[in-house]
C-alpha cells in the first residue's frame, strides 16, 4: 500500500486557547502501487490538507497514516527524509526559489539526495526541453509566467522519479494543449509502476480519463466514485 | 514510441532507488563549492560580516595583549631566576670592601657561576637617592656594596650551601634570590595572562551570541526555503550544512578582515611610537614576524569554527520543533 488514510483528522491551531479549525475529519481511504486517483471537492473541502498529509508537510491531529506501510504518525522525525523523496509534488503554488534558476529549481531534489551535479544535469535538461523551457533553463521564477512555473515545478516533482505523484491543480495555469500533455505524462508514468493523485477542480477533465475519483466534501471522504463515461 | 513515452519511461519509479539520505550529510565540504541553496541575504550579510570583522579586531588585540604579557613575563621571571644578588654589609667601608672581594673571589671559584658583577658604589648610591636626597650619600653611611650574580639552575637551587661558605669568609655577605620579587611578577604576569585571555573568552562568547541570533533570524527569513527544502527530502543536517557553510563564508570574511584591520593598527601604533617617543619596542617581546601572523591568524580560524558551530547547533535545536 503506498498510502492509508485510517480515521485521519486534522486541525489546525487557530490560536485560541483549546480551539482549533478542523478542516478534515475522520478520513478513511488507501491508495495501492500503480493506482490512480483523482482527488476533487469545492474549494476550502480539505483537498489541499489532504495532500500536505501525504506530502508529509502536516502531522495529523489523530488517526492513522501509513505510506509505503510505514505508519507515519509514529515515524521519527529522521526517517521522514527518505519517505519525502519517494514522492513527488506538484504544488498549487509552485514553491519555486526565487534565487534559483530553473534548471537549479528543477535540480533540488537531487542536490538535496546528495546526487553529483554530472548525474543529475542531463535528466533536468531534458525534462525542462520536455516541458517546452529549454531555453529558459537559467530564468529565474520571477521572470517566468504562471504557466512556465508550474512547469518547472512538474519537472521538480519527476526529476527523482518518485514512487508517489502528489498534483495540487497541475494544469490550472497551463494552456489545453500542455494540459493534456502534462495528464498524458502522468498516466503513462501511472502504467510503469507510480501511484498518481491529482487534485482538481476540472470535472471534464476527471471525466475524459475515466480513473476513480475520492470528494471530499467539509473535511470528510463522501465518496469514492468514477465519473467517467 | 513517443518523445512523452519516452520520457515516462526515464522518470519512472525505479525498482531500486537510491534513497541514500546519508550522501548529502557526508559531503558537507562538496556543497561549499557548489552554489548556495540559502540565498545570501538570509544570514545577514554585510550587517553580519561587519559585526564579526569588529569582533576579530578586538580579538586580535587581545590575543596581542596577551602575548606581549607572556613574553615579558617570560623575560623577566627568566632573568630573575637566573640570576641573585649578594648584599655585604660592614662597620666601615674598608670592611666592606675586604668583604667584597672574598665574596667576589669564592663566586669566581663557585662552578656553575656564569658572572660576576660588582655594583660600582655610585650606582648604589644612586638607588637611595630616592629616599636620601641627592649629594646625601657619604662614606659615613657605610652603604652595603652589591654583586650581581647569574649562575646556573643547580647554584640557584642550593643557595644555602653557598650562603654558608660565604658567611664564612665574609659574615656580612647576604644572599638574596629575589624570591619576593619573582613572587610578585610571576602573579602579575598571571594575572595580566588570565585577565587577556578573559578578554579574548568574552569575546568568542560575543561571536557565538550573534551567530546564534544570526542564526535564528535567517532561519525566520528563510522559512519559506527550509520548510521547501525538508518537503523535497532534506535532512536537518543538510539544512545545517548550508546554514553553516553560509556562517564559514561570512565569519572568514569578517574575520580576515578585522585581523587584518588590526595588523595595520599595530603596526602604525608601532610606528607612530617609534617616531614621536623613539621607542623602539612598542610591543616589548614582540616581533612582527611570521610566528606573530601565525598566531593572529588563529583569531579568524576561531572565530570561524566558533560562529559555524554555533549557526549549526542553533538550526540542529530550531530545525527539532518542525516535522
Amino acid at each position: 500500500m503506498i498510502v492509508g488514510f485510517d480515521q485521519v483528522s486534522l486541525t489546525y491551531d487557530d490560536g485560541v486557547d483549546g480551539g482549533g479549525v478542523k478542516v478534515l475529519d475522520g478520513v478513511d481511504f488507501t491508495l495501492d502501487e500503480g493506482e490512480f486517483r483523482f482527488l476533487t471537492g469545492a474549494s476550502g473541502a480539505g483537498k489541499t490538507s489532504l495532500l500536505k498529509l501525504i506530502y508529509l508537510a502536516h502531522r495529523p491531529t489523530s488517526g492513522r497514516l501509513t505510506l509505503f506501510d510505514q505508519d507515519v504518525t509514529t515515524a521519527e522525525r529522521e526517517d521522514l527524509p527518505a519517505l519525502r523523496r519517494r514522492i513527488g509534488v506538484v504544488f498549487q503554488e509552485f514553491r519555486l526559489l526565487d534565487h534559483l534558476t530553473a534548471f537549479e529549481n528543477v535540480a533540488l531534489p537531487m542536490k538535496v539526495a546528495g546526487v553529483n551535479h554530472n548525474e543529475y544535469a542531463e535528466d533536468v535538461s531534458e525534462l525542462l526541453n520536455w516541458v517546452g523551457l529549454g531555453d529558459r533553463m537559467s530564468a529565474k521564477p520571477a521572470t517566468l509566467s504562471g504557466g512556465e512555473k508550474q512547469r518547472v515545478a512538474l519537472a521538480r516533482a519527476l526529476v527523482s522519479k518518485p514512487d508517489l505523484i502528489i498534483a495540487d491543480e497541475p494544469t490550472g495555469n497551463v494552456d489545453p494543449e500542455m494540459s493534456e500533455k502534462i495528464m498524458k505524462l502522468f498516466i503513462e508514468l501511472n502504467k510503469l509502476g507510480a501511484a498518481v493523485i491529482v487534485a482538481t477542480h476540472d470535472l471534464d477533465l476527471i471525466e475524459a480519463l475515466n480513473k476513480p475519483t475520492f470528494r471530499l466534501e467539509d473535511g470528510a471522504m463522501v465518496k469514492s466514485e468514477r465519473l467517467g463515461k | 514510441m513517443t518523445d512523452d513515452s519516452l520520457i515516462a519511461e526515464r522518470y519512472a519509479p525505479e525498482e531500486q532507488q537510491e534513497h541514500a539520505e546519508d550522501r548529502a550529510i557526508a559531503s558537507p565540504f562538496k556543497r561549499l563549492r557548489s552554489e548556495p541553496l540559502l540565498p545570501e541575504a538570509g544570514a545577514g550579510g554585510a550587517p553580519l560580516t561587519a559585526v564579526i570583522g569588529v569582533i576579530s579586531f578586538l580579538a586580535a588585540l587581545s590575543l596581542t595583549a596577551f602575548l606581549v604579557i607572556a613574553s615579558v613575563a617570560g623575560e623577566w621571571t627568566l632573568a630573575l631566576q637566573t640570576s641573585f644578588t649578594v648584599q655585604i654589609k660592614g662597620t666601615n667601608a674598608e670592611a666592606i670592601a675586604a668583604d667584597t672581594d672574598e665574596v667576589v673571589r669564592i663566586l669566581n671559584s663557585q662552578t656553575g657561576v656564569s658572572e660576576v658583577n660588582v655594583v660600582d658604589a655610585s650606582e648604589a648610591a644612586k638607588l637611595l637617592e630616592p629616599w636620601l636626597g641627592k649629594g646625601n650619600i657619604g662614606d659615613y653611611l657605610n652603604v652595603p656594596a652589591i654583586v650581581e650574580v647569574r649562575a646556573d639552575e643547580n647554584v640557584r637551587n642550593d643557595l644555602e650551601l653557598l650562603q654558608s661558605r660565604l658567611t664564612a669568609a665574609a659574615p656580612g655577605a647576604i644572599i638574596d634570590d629575589h624570591g619576593e620579587w619573582h613572587a610578585r611578577l610571576a602573579a602579575a604576569a598571571r594575572s595580566g595572562q588570565l585577565l587577556a585571555f578573559g578578554v579574548f573568552a568574552l569575546i568568542l562568547g560575543a561571536a557565538c551570541a550573534i551567530a546564534i541570533f544570526a542564526a535564528r533570524a535567517g532561519l525566520a527569513a528563510n522559512e519559506k526555503i527550509v520548510s521547501l527544502l525538508h518537503l523535497v527530502g532534506a535532512t536537518d543536517q543538510f539544512i545545517a550544512n548550508e546554514v553553516q557553510r553560509r556562517f564559514v563564508i561570512l565569519g572568514l570574511r569578517g574575520s580576515l578582515a578585522g585581523v587584518g584591520a588590526a595588523l595595520i593598527t599595530l603596526l602604525l601604533a608601532g610606528i607612530a611610537a617609534q617616531t614621536s617617543r623613539g621607542e623602539r619596542f612598542f610591543l616589548p617581546g614582540v616581533n612582527f614576524d611570521g610566528w606573530f601572523v601565525l598566531y593572529l591568524m588563529t583569531v579568524p580560524i576561531t572565530i570561524c569554527l566558533v560562529t559555524a558551530i554555533s549557526a549549526r547547533l542553533t538550526v540542529l535545536q530550531a530545525l527539532k520543533a518542525s516535522y
